[in-house]
């Protein structure tokens, strides 16, 4: 089946059946390896993509339901070259360890920043809520988030 | 399958050249190499900064190359927190040399004595104002010769400043970091194999031909137990390995001997306890956890009949480069082996299942491959933390010193092929930390070693985090028995200044036992030496009505002599707390006949944003003393320290992890 899809204001085709997650797509036939798969399951957070600007777990979307949406993946938030104000702001913070859990991360932060610019700590737990990392930076991620609260984004 | 003969145990250390070592390329970049690999705990900026230090250059000057196995010294392993101790100890010595050897060369352009010349910002220069840079010095030749021992060397004093940075950052949070999931070589087929559930066992029967109906398949591989699938996607690949559908007999018994290893021996240890004013004996209980990396292993294998390279994440790349030369029947170095970014492993590294998947097929396939397993086969199929089941006892004075003590432990081991293992390895593995840091007068410490009931592996800090938590809980019990201060309690059992420092320190931070008491509220404090780190940590606790345990706040104190990258250690001590107390509080691997149960994330729940404590308050003492590890300690002390808390907030004494609330209920019912 070809599907088209929207993804980092192109517009893409895929060749796939129609069982293919969105995220096999975005990593196996477009070539965008930042979103990772870490559990299949939507269970970890490791995937997530924007969805028409909400954040979603590309691992349990199917090309079908992906297709006349609006999806923006890690590699679509700012030009090559450089970063967003959340990307730099984990990078001011050392938000991270092994970095495989910190794409979903920020992903999920650019969602909530854009709907909410100054969220309280518990709305930024709650929207970091699906994502696991095991080397333990979530406080370093929370002081991330919140030093970039405010930010035109 | 032995690992002994992979793991370079009693491997001579040969004396270093300086051209393995720092290469001053054309353009003045310093190339510094080493075979340690980074997978979170940034080691390159550590190592970066470390060698701009000696050659008094910009840490941006700097690359450091990691793990190419065709380009750096031969290494063992990443392993025990000894990357920035070892490795950074010949670097560090390979760049002093570097340098003098820049100086010498300078000198004589100049006929200037090396005294006189000045270095700064990679330019040598003399008084006269004539200067050099260090590319123009090697355009003679590269620098080489072997490195001189320490005492020969003059290093480079003071603070090691370059800012904080860690340099894959940017790769990171943009997604360009590439993992060997995210390699692609041309021509490269995906992988996938189909396990034994439980090691071991024999292939009977399975389905050659189902899978060849499937929409991509190419190949179905089968050598003897050994069956998988070539197809051109992952997901094509994961289905047509299900379709294998295989049948297994049941696996042999585990022919590996147990063990049984003294550590410390002192006679008559049973008169000394029964002769003790008081005496305690207790059981504690540790269960298998998972590594639980947040990407499933994967690697990518490119065999050909003269040489293969390996596009993997891992902890021993040259242990790795010899088991797949051995099975694909090359020699070593025909062997490349290309480390990628890593999902941090803690341990969990070294295995390379994934790996040796993907060598098998490339090699059968003869086509590059890559392989990544499944999240429930992560958990499956890995190798987990050992158990530990210990009882422990102690003797106190009639003024409450400790005159017996007496630790027996039950466990599993830390590498495969135990009997091959000598006594001094499995000391070193899980009878870390078995000896407590403190004046015991009368000990006797035995471990015995046995095959788990499912593949256990080296674990983050190996059995020192277990051990700890058993030796420190109790002497939590001791002090409460005795009616002393805990922290005091163990201050007047050590005379080590390190020791007493970093308990000092961590009770000014923490505010011990200086604010009054709520109801629920307790803090807990443990402490260990860890490999040359000395580490005391305080947790603060609320335990809810129900028996939930709310961790609040931690603070450690911390003794890693010279820091080389403070906030990268800072980092690591928070993430090394941060996912103990995960072990501690949630995590517990289930085993049924043999056969991992707990195969996803909500049957293995880790923490997640809401669990983490409020704050992670990390200081460090102020030292020149050589540097020491930082990876593993900041998780050792953990899970003492938060069931210390536990039995101060709720009179519970949990002595089995993890701290579920069924257990503190009933702890807190019998006290």
């Amino acid at each position: 089946m070809r599907y088209r899809l929207d993804v980092n204001g192109e517009m893409r085709e895929a060749d796939v059946p129609a069982s293919t997650t969105l995220l096999d797509v975005l990593r196996e036939d477009f070539g965008l390896t930042g979103s990772h798969l870490g559990c299949g399951h939507g269970a970890c957070g490791a995937c997530y993509v924007l969805v028409d600007s909400e954040p979603a777990a590309s691992c349990t979307m199917s090309v079908e339901e992906a297709e006349g949406r609006h999806i923006v993946t890690v590699e679509g938030l700012a030009p090559a070259g450089s970063l967003h104000p959340v990307q730099q702001a984990f990078v001011d913070g050392d938000a991270m360890q092994c970095g495989a859990c910190t794409t979903g991360m920020v992903i999920s932060t650019v969602s909530l920043l854009m709907k909410n610019p100054h969220p309280a700590e518990g709305e930024i737990l709650d929207a970091m809520s699906p994502h696991l990392c095991r080397c333990g930076a979530y406080g370093r991620v929370v002081k991330a988030v919140q030093s970039v609260r405010g930010v035109a984004l | 399958m032995s690992r002994v003969a992979n793991s370079g145990w009693g491997r001579p250390k040969t004396p270093e050249q300086v051209e393995e070592r720092i290469v001053v390329g054309q353009d003045g970049t310093v190339w510094a190499r080493s075979g340690k690999v980074e997978y979170g705990q940034d080691i390159r900026a550590g190592f970066a900064r470390i060698v701009a230090r000696e050659m008094e250059l910009p840490v941006a000057r700097v690359q450091v190359e990691l793990g190419e196995t065709d380009r750096v010294p031969w290494d063992m392993g990443t392993y025990g927190s000894m990357s920035t101790a070892t490795d950074g100890a010949s670097l560090r010595a390979a760049a002093a040399y570097a340098m003098a050897l820049l100086k010498e060369r300078a000198s004589v352009r100049f006929s200037v004595p090396v005294p006189d010349l000045a270095v700064q910002d990679g330019r040598i220069a003399a008084s006269d104002g004539r200067s050099v840079c260090y590319e123009q010095l090697v355009e003679s030749g590269p620098l080489e010769g072997t490195v001189p021992s320490g005492a020969a060397l003059e290093f480079a004093s003071g603070a090691i400043d370059g800012g904080s940075f860690r340099v894959e950052a940017a790769d990171i949070v943009t997604g360009r970091t590439r993992f060997p999931h995210d390699v692609r070589v041309p021509g490269m087929l995906r992988g996938h194999v189909q396990h034994p559930p439980v090691a071991g066992m024999h292939l009977d029967s399975f389905d050659s031909q189902t899978p060849y109906a499937q929409e991509g398949v190419v190949q179905v591989v089968h050598q003897g137990d050994f069956i998988g699938v070539l197809a051109r996607r992952r997901e094509q690949a994961v289905s047509a390995a299900q379709a294998l559908d295989p049948h297994w007999s049941a696996a042999p018994s585990n022919p590996a001997e147990p063990l049984d290893v003294t550590l410390h021996d002192d006679p008559d240890i049973s008169q000394e306890l029964a002769a003790a004013a008081e005496h305690l004996t207790s059981t504690y209980h540790v269960p298998h956890i998972a590594h639980a990396s947040i990407l499933p292993s994967a690697a990518v294998a490119d065999v050909r009949p003269d040489g293969a390279d390996l596009y993997v994440a891992t902890q021993r790349p040259f242990g790795l480069r010899d088991e797949a030369a051995a099975i694909v029947g090359l020699r070593p170095e025909q062997v490349h082996v290309h480390p990628q970014h890593m999902s941090g492993m803690y341990g969990g590294g070294g295995w390379d299942q994934a790996a040796l998947d993907a060598v098998r097929l490339s090699h059968a396939g003869q086509c590059p491959v890559l392989v990544e397993w499944t999240r429930a086969e992560e958990f499956a199929l890995s190798a987990h933390r050992p158990v530990l089941d210990a009882q422990i006892a102690a003797g106190l004075s009639e003024d409450g010193q400790i005159v017996a003590w007496q630790y027996h432990c039950r466990t599993n081991p830390h590498i495969y092929g135990t009997a091959a293992v000598p006594p001094q390895a499995v000391a070193m593995t899980s009878g870390r930390n078995a000896i407590p840091p403190y004046a015991l007068a009368h000990a006797e410490i035995l471990l015995h070693v046995e095959p788990g009931d499912i593949r256990t592996s080296a674990f983050r800090s190996l059995a020192a985090a277990p051990n700890v938590f058993v030796i420190e809980s109790f002497m939590d019990e001791l002090a409460a028995m005795s009616g002393q201060d805990p922290i005091a309690f163990r201050l007047r059992h050590t005379d080590d200044p390190r020791l007493k420092t970093v308990l000092e320190l961590v009770r000014e931070r923490s505010g011990w036992n200086r604010s009054p008491r709520e109801a629920g509220h307790g803090m807990g404090v443990a402490c260990a030496v860890y490999h040359g780190t000395y580490i005391a940590e305080v947790a603060r606790v609320f335990v809810a009505a129900d028996g939930t345990p709310h961790l609040e706040q931690v603070y450690a104190a911390v003794d890693a002599g010279r820091l080389v990258h403070p906030d990268g250690a800072r980092n690591q001590i928070e993430g090394g707390v941060q996912q103990a107390a995960s072990w501690t509080l949630l995590e517990e691997t289930r085993v049924e006949a043999g056969r991992v149960v707990t195969t996803n994330w909500k049957t293995y729940p880790i923490a997640t944003f809401p669990d983490a404590p409020e704050g992670i308050d990390v200081a460090f003492v102020a030292s020149d003393k050589p540097s020491t590890g930082i990876g593993e300690p900041g998780s050792v002390p953990v899970a003492a320290a938060v069931a210390n808390a536990v039995f101060a907030a709720s009179g519970a004494r949990v002595r089995q992890l993890p701290l579920r609330p069924a257990f503190i209920q009933k702890a807190r019912a019998q006290a």
